[in-house]
């Protein structure tokens, strides 16, 4: 018997003995994955090579939910464990295994094909030429992290449910050190896609150089008021950090309290939001969630107005409208929870980055983040920590080593006066948060 | 799980055999065998919303060659696992597979848990998160709380050598107050009646509502409390005396054997305390937990190493966040002898300034030297007494700068930190502790009213 053909699965899901005249029911989910990890610094060459297999049971009972998880050999103690803790779950309305439409045809799964390792040093060779490239002699590559992988899902239901799924993931993490007459300062930028010809190289390269130099090169600048343009590196931070006011119906209250139940606008007519597994760009390449619900193109802001709502099964049937495909599973040991896909601003009526940034009379320009963003949705507050460039009549004036961007994050988003087409996307919780390029005329904290 | 290191044994002779037989001349590795073991819950304000009990078990087979290193992972902690990741291995190594089974029995005594209990436990932390919030009011609470046990050990071509059992009680999440969020963490390694009444103190001292005074910005004077103290050696000396990068790696590196911070300052890197959350019996590469000193007197000292920055010579360092992952050099609990000067005196010498309770995240990049503190508790220091509590805010500064800036004296007692749970370093995170006296730095710089 193959692995992928030995019924792991559907024992377990035999083995979870629902009792449906009770309201019992259950949820199986297997996944496979293989991935390879290539790392490079100054002590040489680290591969990591990992192939898996998990399982985990969702058992439901009027509302109730207990989660267990394992690998294949102590998969039979699962309802055992899930249900020794099931009675003292607390009930939550819509918590029920999904189903009972079948959205594909199950397959058995059969271990994703081990990610091609001698691609991955080539790529790395290529990334650290356009490092070289770029940084012209003043930035060195320190470390660098390629992980390539794929996996295969699949969730099957007592209601009736059986889908089975694939996806990819490569991450690039670069740790890169800049020296100049000024000093010396390490960064660490990131980039991720579905695939790792994906991976947009000599963006990220850019991306280190400016991170690393722009620190040593330029001056530190006093917030004043002037123009301000967000460079999608530096926007699309703050984009998902906003992304949990749509989780379900748990961020109700805290996007309510934003926009005074509906009656504000979230942002400005300039600003949509949106999550969409299948968006161009985007790290997230996937057909289901990991309730085996398909992912579908969900607008939670449109043209400024808080108008939807990311949601799992159980949330949806709380909202009273069709699930999004939104419960993802960061590995098979974590149940479901509500996360985003692909978040981010929909750059479609966008004008290019050159055009927004002749419209700055007077004004920074942020191009890279220095640390975390700081945005408090709840407090209403956001800080940016951020270098770049100031501009005055379109035209760069000087290097900005270090400036504080600060201020009311609802006057941010309503400030937005025009996007860029540029969009570009960052790792963000289950997924990526994306943003083009934003401009906010006569900020005052700028 | 108390048995789970004797599982790994059952097999050892075999094991031990299978990996002397993949290391060929000029080659070291080890296998590294992990089972984890973890029930949580999420909480809101209101108690206890759904479990979730997870185990995880894996083998990784490790070899480095020169400057090469391969690691090979499969789930499963048994036999089986082991000769399927020595089989990839050897392949990828271009070696021919050694996999002569001696006939081990494939069926291995398992060390269950003592699951009765889970329900009695979810009762207690029910009742610990009641006490911490008797009234909720006003407040939204979205935590996971988990009880976690972390059995490893590692197999060398000679012997099977137990890493030891980690047990914790970990809790992150968020609190919102209609004015702020507030990040929570945290994390003890002590048994599980004691670890629910710090978490439920943790948790109450956390919900109190944020103060509305401000830190004003600028250079400050700042006294530390033991627990932001440790904060402060683990980001300040530990990182930057951690093997990666070559010699000239981070600032300390470069002034190796320099004096930096007063006389009488000894800094240790120090895996065998027991009782804090860092410690291990021996490292992810088998090589027995010892005490590195980092600053000896106020001078640098050593670092702290593993197999692929030191060889042979490691002290035992090497850690890894899990089986799937290669070991780093990595800190464990930070340890600062304690010196003569209460608190009192410490605020007396400060003067007009600062002191921090909490320190909730920090980050600092051994290049350039530079740190930050996200403090998330403190109060005003006037006239050498403790004055008006303080709103979040961050202190940034330089590691040479602040090493300088160290008062000569430092508290008396060593206490351990109770906020300094887990480091995470490139997205990888490990179990960490800390224990200082209170200290005083001069010419911090303050960034006023952290969001």
């Amino acid at each position: 018997m193959s692995p992928g053909r030995d019924g792991l699965l559907e024992r377990l899901l035999a083995g979870s003995r629902c009792d449906a005249a009770a309201g019992e029911s259950a949820e199986a989910y297997e996944r496979r994955g293989t991935s390879i990890e290539l790392v490079e610094d100054a002590d040489g060459t680290r591969l990591s090579v990992v192939a898996e297999r998990g399982f985990a049971l969702r058992l439901f009972r009027s509302g109730r939910t207990a989660f267990a998880a394992s690998p294949p050999e102590a998969v039979d103690r699962l309802p055992f464990e899930a249900r020794l803790v099931l009675g003292r779950a607390r009930t939550r309305r819509g918590a029920r295994a999904a189903g009972p439409v079948v959205l594909d045809r199950a397959s058995a799964l059969t271990p994703p094909p081990p990610p091609d390792e001698a691609s991955a040093r080539a790529l790395l060779a290529s990334f650290r030429s356009a490092l070289l490239a770029e940084g012209e002699g003043a930035v060195s590559l320190t470390e660098a992290i390629l992980t390539v992988g794929a996996r295969k899902e699949r969730v099957a239901t007592t209601a009736g449910r059986d889908v089975a799924f694939g996806s990819g993931i490569a991450t690039l993490v670069a740790t890169v050190t800049g020296r100049t007459a000024a000093g010396s300062v390490s960064a660490r930028v990131l980039a991720s896609a579905s695939r790792p010809e994906e991976l947009f190289l000599a963006r990220l390269a850019h991306q280190a150089v400016d991170r690393a130099l722009l620190p040593l090169r330029g001056r530190p600048l006093a917030p004043a008021r002037g123009d301000l343009l967000l460079d999608p590196n530096v926007a699309a931070p703050v984009v998902g950090r906003l992304a949990p006011a749509f989780f379900g119906d748990e961020g109700d209250a805290l996007l309510a309290s934003r926009t005074r139940d509906g009656r504000d606008a979230f942002g400005s007519p300039a600003l949509s939001l949106v999550d969409d597994a299948s968006a161009p760009g985007g790290p997230v390449k996937a057909t289901h969630d990991g309730e085996g619900t398909p992912h579908s193109r969900t607008v939670l802001v449109s043209r400024g107005i808080a108008a939807g709502r990311l949601s799992d099964s159980a949330a949806a049937i709380r909202l009273e409208k069709p699930p999004t495909g939104n419960a993802m599973r960061r590995a098979y040991t974590d149940p479901p929870a509500i996360g985003v896909t692909n978040f981010f601003v929909d750059p479609s009526r966008g004008v290019a980055p050159l055009e927004l940034l002749r419209a700055l009379a007077r004004g920074f320009y942020a191009a890279v983040l220095l640390s975390r963003p700081e945005v408090d949705f709840a407090a209403d507050r956001f800080r940016l920590h951020a270098a770049g460039y100031w501009v005055e009549k379109g035209r760069v004036a000087e290097a900005v080593s270090e400036t504080l961007v600060e201020g009311r994050l609802s006057e941010l988003l309503r400030a937005v006066e025009a996007v860029g087409d540029d969009l570009k996307f960052v790792p963000s919780g289950s997924g990526g948060a994306g943003s083009p390029t934003l401009f906010v005329p006569k900020w005052k904290g700028a | 799980m108390s048995d789970v290191v004797e599982v790994f044994r059952q097999d050892a002779e075999d094991a031990v055999r299978i990996v002397s037989g993949l290391l060929r001349r000029g080659e070291s590795g080890e296998a590294f065998r992990e089972r984890r073991r973890r029930v949580s819950w999420t909480a809101t304000e209101a108690g206890l919303l759904a479990p979730a009990f997870a185990d995880e078990r894996g083998t990784a087979v490790r070899l480095r060659r020169g400057r090469e290193s391969l690691l090979v992972a499969r789930e499963g902690d048994g036999p089986e696992a082991l000769r399927e990741a020595v089989r990839e291995a050897s392949r990828r190594a271009g070696g021919s597979p050694f996999l002569k089974s001696r006939g081990v029995a494939q069926a291995r005594a398992e060390a269950e848990a003592s699951a009765p209990d889970e329900e009695e436990r979810a009762a207690q932390l029910g009742a610990a998160l009641h006490r911490a919030l008797p009234d909720p009011r006003g407040l939204s609470l979205s935590l996971t709380v988990a009880r976690v046990a972390v059995s490893r050990a590692v197999v060398t071509a000679r012997e099977i050598v137990a890493c030891g059992t980690v047990r914790c009680l970990e809790a992150t999440g968020v609190l919102r107050r209609a004015s702020a969020a507030r990040p929570f963490a945290f994390q003890t390694s002590a048994p599980w009646a004691p670890a629910l009444d710090a978490l439920a103190r943790a948790l109450s001292e956390a919900a109190r509502p944020v103060p509305a005074h401000r830190a004003a910005g600028g250079r400050v004077d700042v006294v530390f409390s033991p627990g932001a103290a440790s904060v402060f050696w683990h980001e300040a000396v530990g990182h930057p005396l951690e093997a990666e990068g070559g010699e000239r790696g981070s600032v300390l590196t470069r002034v190796a054997r320099a004096a930096v911070a007063p006389a009488g300052v000894f800094v240790t890197a120090d895996p065998t305390r027991g009782d804090l959350p860092g410690s291990y019996l021996a490292d992810d590469e088998g090589t027995p937990a010892r005490s590195v000193a980092l600053l000896t007197d106020g001078c640098v000292d050593g670092l702290v190493t593993d197999r692929r920055t030191a060889g042979q010579a490691s002290n035992g360092h090497a850690r890894c966040g899990d089986f799937r992952r290669p070991p780093r050099p990595r800190l464990s609990n930070v340890v600062v002898s304690p010196g003569r000067a209460s608190r009192d005196e410490l605020l007396e010498a400060c003067g007009n300034g600062l002191y921090v309770r909490e320190i909730s995240a920090a980050h600092a990049d051994p290049e350039s030297g530079r740190f930050t503190l996200f403090v998330e508790s403190a109060d005003l220091v006037r006239r050498g007494a403790l004055g008006a509590p303080l709103g979040p805010f961050a202190l940034t500064s330089d590691v040479l700068w602040a090493l300088r800036q160290l008062h000569t004296e430092v508290g008396d007692v060593s206490h351990p930190a109770n906020g300094l749970g887990l480091c995470v370093k490139g997205g990888e995170g490990v179990a960490v502790g800390g224990a200082s006296p209170a200290i005083l730095i001069r010419g911090l710089t303050a960034v006023r009213g952290r969001s």
